[in-house]
């Protein structure tokens, strides 16, 4: 048996599809018919690739079809320390949304990932700000008239 | 009729409404590139703008903006990995390979070509159809709705492994799509399923924010930890060369192009199912019309096969939506309901009136759905080679870029911002999905139809019993979704055998 990352994934599933089951089980019938009969096939044929993941058990030809695969060329640790990046920077830009509102974080965060992430220099760091917030701004501010909320900065300013 | 026809032609050709077409064309091109802010959206954002205008101008004005959206929409599909239009994500699943082997301008060269001869396909459906369509749509009732969505489902699902153990995966996301659905407000008795206490599920979990969380994140990530541009590290010159191949590929594969075209306008036709849909239902065809599994296994590396099948459905579900909406008043999508706003705004009632005494502004639709997309598709081609090129443009300058269109996106189809956390809590499960190799596609067409396929459920359930099962129409449709699980066995099998003998 091997504990792997992809049989906690495959528990995960199991977990989630238990839950749906449990939580369904107390609707009334209507409700709880459809979430039933999807839960069900779910949990179980998780709890089947939970076994094979753990018995170790993928043929060499069965990965899956019709989907893209991640590129495998860098190594393990620097792409693990990639991928938390990258998801740190879209955490950070939500953030970023909440504070101060859609119109000024896009600016900030355009500046900020080429400045800092892609070490673009100052001058294409801010020419290409500029470019990214004038289509913002053109398309969405004086094209279609979005209203973006403020953000809990300026709501709190009272601006 | 030909005399409705020629004058139909005429009226879009008359300069106002050709005038009104490029602009809304123009404003198509533009959204159709943001993931968000998609077809039916940008409808509903013009829809104020009609009212000054006759009923050719207006239907001009829509609907050339609706149709190049659809095609716009792949672009950035195929360049980014991020669905342009919230729906034509199956464009990515071969497209963007496509792009990262630097052959970005032969998918976009037959993205383009076959969302053409899809336009045309439906166009011609719809001008061939509308006096016959009305018995085959009566014909079609909630049980027959209903195994058309599990059909739907279990053609990607049996597609989406290789083997059979792949198909466990395959098929528990297609449950896990479904199951999905199913979050928020349960239309018949009004509970809250899956809600969590947050006001924000009971209407459920919105397509977008999850299509674009799973489909475009993951890219974003694999750009950001490659480092390189999207093409990799490949010669520029390639890039542009590709553009007539990808239009020959059109020509090559024409008739899975019209058969593709021919499921577009089918899944169009349908009332609820939708563009997402018909792209699917159009790649699945594509997968299941692989010589073999060697063959089939090319599927989702980059073949031209699976840019052409969503390409061609994507345009000619136009066509296909168009009539429930034009002959019956029944909006085959979310963008046909507004477009119905329109025909009423336009002081016009759709149904038997549109087949006669507005028989001249039907056609008009039909030729504004032929024009614009030739000329979106020409004007697309002259600029494809400089489209290309941004795939060789360094990935850390890109990934901002593209960042900013999924979220601004994600955030303007509902203008909630928690839609920016659903898409990186799902862009995050993706990125997962694909490193532990579950297919997403299953996931994707089991969250798009949950909803109507539970509706469909309930409602056969409450007017036949079990008695639904045992309809001739339903049989059929069953059996042929058993064949449809048993085809990727069955073509293994066969195969099998033919070495085997072949071995002897």
């Amino acid at each position: 048996m091997r504990i792997s990352a992809a049989s906690v994934f495959s528990l995960f599933l199991a977990a989630v599809a238990a839950y749906a089951v449990v939580s369904a089980s107390a609707w009334p019938v209507k409700a709880a018919l459809f979430p039933m009969v999807m839960g069900i096939p779910l949990l179980v044929l998780a709890l089947v690739q939970l076994i094979l993941d753990l018995r170790g058990k993928t043929g060499p030809a069965e990965g899956p079809a019709m989907d893209l695969a991640l590129s495998a060329d860098v190594a393990p640790e620097i792409a693990r320390r990639r991928t938390i990046a990258i998801f740190a920077w879209m955490a950070a830009f939500i953030v970023l949304v909440l504070l101060i509102g859609f119109p000024l974080a896009v600016p900030l965060f355009m500046f900020s990932y080429l400045m800092l992430q892609s070490a673009a220099g100052w001058w294409r760091s801010l020419a290409l700000t500029a470019a990214a917030w004038g289509f913002f701004y053109g398309l969405f501010e004086r094209l279609l008239h979005f209203p973006f909320g403020a953000g809990f900065i300026q709501t709190w300013l009272g601006l | 009729m030909l005399d409705a026809l020629i004058d139909g032609l005429f009226l879009v050709l008359q300069w106002k409404a050709f005038s009104l077409m490029l602009v809304g064309m123009g404003v198509g091109f533009v959204v159709g590139l943001l993931p968000g802010i998609g077809g039916a959206a940008t409808l509903a954002l013009m829809l104020p703008f009609v009212f000054t205008m006759s009923p050719v101008e207006a239907f001009a004005f829509l609907l050339g903006m609706h149709s190049v959206a659809a095609t716009t929409g792949d672009i950035t599909s195929i360049l980014f990995g991020v669905p342009g239009e919230g729906l034509s994500a199956a464009t990515v699943v071969d497209g963007y390979p496509m792009a990262k082997q630097g052959e970005a301008g032969r998918a976009l060269g037959a993205a383009l070509m076959s969302s053409l001869v899809g336009a045309v396909i439906g166009a011609a459906a719809l001008a061939v159809s509308i006096p016959i369509v009305r018995p085959l749509v009566l014909t079609f009732g909630s049980p027959e709705l209903f195994m058309i969505s599990v059909m739907g489902i279990a053609c990607i699902t049996s597609l989406s492994g290789l083997g059979a153990r792949a198909q466990i995966k395959g098929f528990a996301m297609g449950f896990l799509g479904l199951l999905l659905s199913t979050i928020g407000q349960e239309r018949q008795s009004g509970s809250l399923r899956f809600d969590f206490g947050l006001i924000y599920l009971w209407e459920g979990l919105d397509l977008i924010p999850v299509l674009v969380g799973i489909f475009a994140i993951p890219e974003i990530v694999d750009l950001a930890v490659r480092r390189t541009a999207i093409a990799g590290d490949r010669p520029a010159g390639k890039l542009g060369a590709g553009v007539l191949e990808g239009i020959k590929d059109t020509f090559r594969h024409f008739w899975l192009v019209v058969r593709c075209s021919a499921v577009g306008v089918f899944v169009g036709i349908l009332p609820g199912a939708g563009g997402g849909v018909a792209q699917w239902m159009a790649y699945a065809h594509a997968v299941q019309s692989a010589k073999d599994a060697k063959d089939r296994s090319r599927f989702g590396k980059g073949d031209v096969r699976g840019v052409l099948g969503p390409g061609a459905a994507n345009n000619s579900k136009e066509g296909g939506d168009l009539i429930p909406t034009i002959a019956f008043g029944v909006p085959g999508s979310g963008a046909m309901a507004i477009l119905l706003g329109a025909f009423l705004i336009m002081g016009l009632v759709p149904g038997p009136d549109m087949l006669t005494k507005h028989l001249a502004v039907t056609y008009s639709m039909v030729w504004t759905l032929v024009i614009a997309n030739v000329i979106a598709v020409l004007l697309c081609l002259a600029f494809l080679n400089q489209l290309a090129k941004v795939t060789l443009i360094r990935g850390s300058l890109i990934v901002p870029f593209v960042l900013l269109l999924v979220f601004v996106g994600s955030y303007t189809a509902n203008n909630h911002i928690a839609d920016l956390l659903v898409t990186l809590g799902f862009g995050a499960f993706g990125y997962l999905m694909m490193r532990f190799g579950w297919p997403r596609a299953p996931l994707v067409l089991g969250f798009v139809l949950g909803k109507l396929a539970e509706t469909y459920l309930f409602i056969s359930m409450s007017r036949y019993g079990f008695g639904w099962l045992t309809q001739p129409l339903v049989l059929v449709l069953i059996a042929l979704t058993a064949l449809v699980i048993a085809y990727p066995f069955i073509q293994e099998r066969r195969q099998r055998i033919a070495k085997k003998a072949h071995a002897d």
